[in-house]
C-alpha cells in the first residue's frame, strides 16, 4: 500500500470522479489502490467472497481509454465498486451466501448492475452477506461471518454486512446491498457508513436473488450521502424487466442536497425511540439537536402507533416468512442440510402461514402506510435511531435492554427498521458517532414514498454538520 | 382457541409440503405458528374493512408481458 493508493482511498466518489474526470488521476491508477486494500483487509474482514480483479483491471484500462478519448460516462465512470452477492452477474459467480448456490454462474446480469456497468463503474468483486440475505447477522455459516471494522469479534450487521464493511475499511468505493426488513440500513449503522433503502419500485429488483419479493429493496451503501444520491440516480428507474418498477421520472437527487434543514420540519417517532442503549440515546438526542438547535429545523415528537405494534410487526414476517418459503420450497425439500439452522428455521415457519392471514398482512400494510403518510402531512421527513443497539458480539443471540429485559438480537436491530419495508417508503442510515466502545451509532431518517431527495437533504446537512465519523484501525 | 399441536404442524408440514419435520422444530413452529394466528386475529380489529391487498393488476399485466418478450425472444 503505496502512500498515493492511501490517498486516492481518502476520496469519496465525488471526488474521486472529479480527478479522474480532469484526468489527473487514472481509473487504472484507482483499481490498484482497491485492490491492494482489499488484499490488506480481506484476512481480518471476509467481506468478499469473490474479487475479480482481472476484470477490474481490463474494465479498468476499458474506462480510461474512453475517458482519454473524451467519452466520459459520469459520476461512476472508473469507480471501482462492489455488488451483494445476491446480485446476479453475467458469467461471475453469484452464491447468495449460501451452499445450495455455491457454484452458481449466472448466464443475465441484475439490472442494477447493468446499470452501473453502463455508467462505466467498475467491478471489483461480490460481497459476503448473511445466507440468502435471511438474517442481520452476516454471521455466514457456509463462508465464515464477516466482521465489522470497529471490532473485529462482533458483526456487521446484515445481511449486507459485506456490503457495509467493504465501505468502512475502503476495500470499495461504493457498494449495492438489499434490504427486506433493514438490510441495507441496519449493516450501515452498526459498521458506520450510509445505507439508503429506496422507495419500493424505485430500484429495479430484476436479477437480485429474492428473499421475499413484496418487501424486497435495492440501494446503495456509500462513505457519503452525496455518493449515496450519485449512486441512485444511477441505479434508479423503471426497468420493463422488473414489473413492479416505478415508471416515475428519476430526478437529480443531488440537486437540492445544499438547500440545509432551515424551515423543514422532522418528526421524531415517539415509538420507534424508546429503550434504547444509553449510547444510542446519548447519540441520536445529539444528534436530533444539531439538527434543530444548530442548522434550524423545527424538531417535535410524533406517535405513529402501527408502525411498532406487535401485530403490525408480525404482518410483516408472515409475508417474508411466505413469500421465502414459496421460493425455496423445492430446495428446502431436497437439501435441507444445505442451509444453516436459522435460515431453515425461518422457512420452516413459513408453512405455518395460511393463505388468508397472509392476505390479512399485505391489507395491513396498506393501513401502516396511511398511517405513516399521515404523519407526514405535518413533517417532512421523520426520524428515529436506525438500531436500538450497538453491534453485538458474533454469535450472541439475546442481549439485555436498559431495562433489563431479554431480547433477540434480530428483533433488537430491526425493530426499527423493518416498518419501513413494509410502507415500502425511503429510509436512510446515516453515522452520528462512536459508542465510548468505539462502535458506530446512526439515524435513521424517513420520508414520504418516493421522496429520496428531501431524506437525502436532511441527512446531507445534518452529515456535512457533524463531520465524518473516525475510520476503524482495521 | 385450541393451541395448534406440534403433531398438526407435522402433519402439515408433510402432507402440503411433502417436508419431513423432526418434533422439536415442530413444537417450535407450533409455538411461533400460535403467536402468529393471534396476531392476525388482531389485525382484524385495525380496520381492514375496505382495505384493497397491494397486488395491483397493473403489475400482473406488466408482468405477463415481460414473459412474453422472453419467451419470444424479444
Amino acid at each position: 500500500m503505496t502512500a498515493a493508493h492511501q490517498e486516492i482511498l481518502s476520496l469519496d466518489v465525488s471526488a474521486l470522479s472529479r480527478l479522474i474526470r480532469e484526468r489527473k488521476l487514472s481509473p487504472i491508477e484507482v483499481t490498484d489502490a482497491y485492490l491492494a486494500r482489499i488484499e490488506l483487509t480481506e484476512p481480518k474482514l471476509n467481506a468478499y467472497l469473490t474479487v475479480t480483479a482481472d476484470l477490474a483491471r481490463q474494465m479498468a484500462r476499458e474506462a480510461e481509454a474512453e475517458i482519454v478519448a473524451d467519452r466520459w460516462r459520469g459520476p461512476f465512470h472508473g469507480i471501482p465498486v462492489a455488488l451483494k452477492d445476491l446480485c446476479c452477474t453475467r458469467a461471475v459467480r453469484t452464491t447468495a451466501g449460501s451452499r445450495i448456490l455455491a457454484d452458481y454462474i449466472p448466464d443475465h446480469d441484475a439490472t442494477v448492475w447493468t446499470r452501473l456497468r453502463e455508467a462505466g463503474a467498475i467491478l471489483l468483486g461480490k460481497l459476503n452477506l448473511h445466507e440468502f440475505a435471511a438474517g442481520a447477522s452476516s454471521n455466514n455459516p457456509h463462508w465464515g461471518p464477516v466482521r465489522n471494522p470497529y471490532d473485529l469479534e462482533r458483526i456487521p450487521g446484515g445481511s449486507s454486512g459485506g456490503s457495509a464493511a467493504a465501505i468502512a475499511t475502503r476495500s470499495a468505493a461504493a457498494t449495492i446491498g438489499t434490504d427486506t426488513g433493514g438490510s441495507i440500513r441496519i449493516p450501515a449503522a452498526l459498521a458506520g457508513c450510509v445505507g439508503l433503502k429506496p422507495t419500493y419500485g424505485r430500484v429495479s429488483r430484476y436479477g437480485v436473488i429474492p428473499l421475499a419479493f413484496s418487501v424486497d429493496h435495492v440501494g446503495p451503501m456509500t462513505r457519503t450521502v452525496r455518493d449515496a444520491a450519485l449512486m441512485l440516480k444511477v441505479i434508479a428507474g423503471h426497468d420493463r424487466n422488473d414489473s413492479t418498477s416505478n415508471a416515475a421520472p428519476v430526478p437529480d437527487f443531488t440537486r437540492g442536497l445544499n438547500e440545509g434543514l432551515r424551515g423543514l420540519r422532522i418528526g421524531v417517532i415517539y415509538e420507534l425511540s424508546r429503550d434504547l442503549e444509553p449510547a444510542v440515546e446519548a447519540s441520536f438526542k445529539a444528534a436530533l439537536d444539531l439538527m434543530g438547535e444548530g442548522l434550524g429545523a423545527t424538531v417535535e415528537e410524533v406517535s405513529i402507533p402501527y408502525l411498532a405494534m406487535s401485530a403490525a410487526m408480525t404482518a410483516r414476517t408472515m409475508v417474508v416468512r411466505a413469500e421465502a418459503l414459496e421460493y425455496h420450497e423445492r430446495w428446502l425439500r431436497e437439501h435441507p442440510g444445505d442451509y444453516g439452522d436459522d435460515v431453515r428455521r425461518l422457512l420452516e415457519q413459513g408453512m405455518a402461514v395460511t393463505a388468508s392471514n397472509y392476505v390479512r398482512a399485505q391489507r395491513t400494510r396498506v393501513l401502516m402506510l396511511t398511517q405513516s403518510e399521515s404523519a407526514l402531512e405535518d413533517f417532512n421527513v421523520l426520524a428515529c435511531p436506525t438500531c436500538s443497539i450497538t453491534a453485538p458480539k458474533i454469535g450472541e443471540e439475546r442481549i439485555q435492554l436498559p431495562n433489563g429485559q431479554l431480547i433477540n438480537v434480530l428483533a433488537a436491530l430491526s425493530s426499527f427498521t423493518a416498518p419501513f419495508n413494509a410502507t415500502g417508503q425511503p429510509a436512510i442510515a446515516v453515522p452520528t458517532g462512536l459508542s465510548p466502545r468505539g462502535l458506530p451509532i446512526s439515524i435513521q431518517i424517513v420520508g414520504r414514498a418516493f421522496d429520496e431527495a428531501t431524506v437525502l437533504r436532511v441527512a446531507h446537512a445534518y452529515e456535512e454538520a457533524r463531520g465524518p465519523l473516525p475510520p476503524p484501525s482495521i | 382457541m385450541a393451541e395448534l399441536t406440534p403433531e398438526t404442524v407435522m402433519r402439515v408440514a408433510r402432507e402440503f409440503y411433502d417436508y419431513p419435520m423432526n418434533a422439536e422444530t415442530a413444537a417450535a413452529v407450533a409455538k411461533i405458528a400460535d403467536a402468529m394466528l393471534t396476531d392476525a386475529r388482531r389485525l382484524s380489529a385495525l380496520g381492514l374493512d375496505g382495505v384493497e391487498p397491494p397486488f395491483s393488476y397493473a403489475t400482473m399485466v406488466a408482468e405477463a408481458e415481460r414473459l412474453r418478450r422472453t419467451l419470444s425472444g424479444s
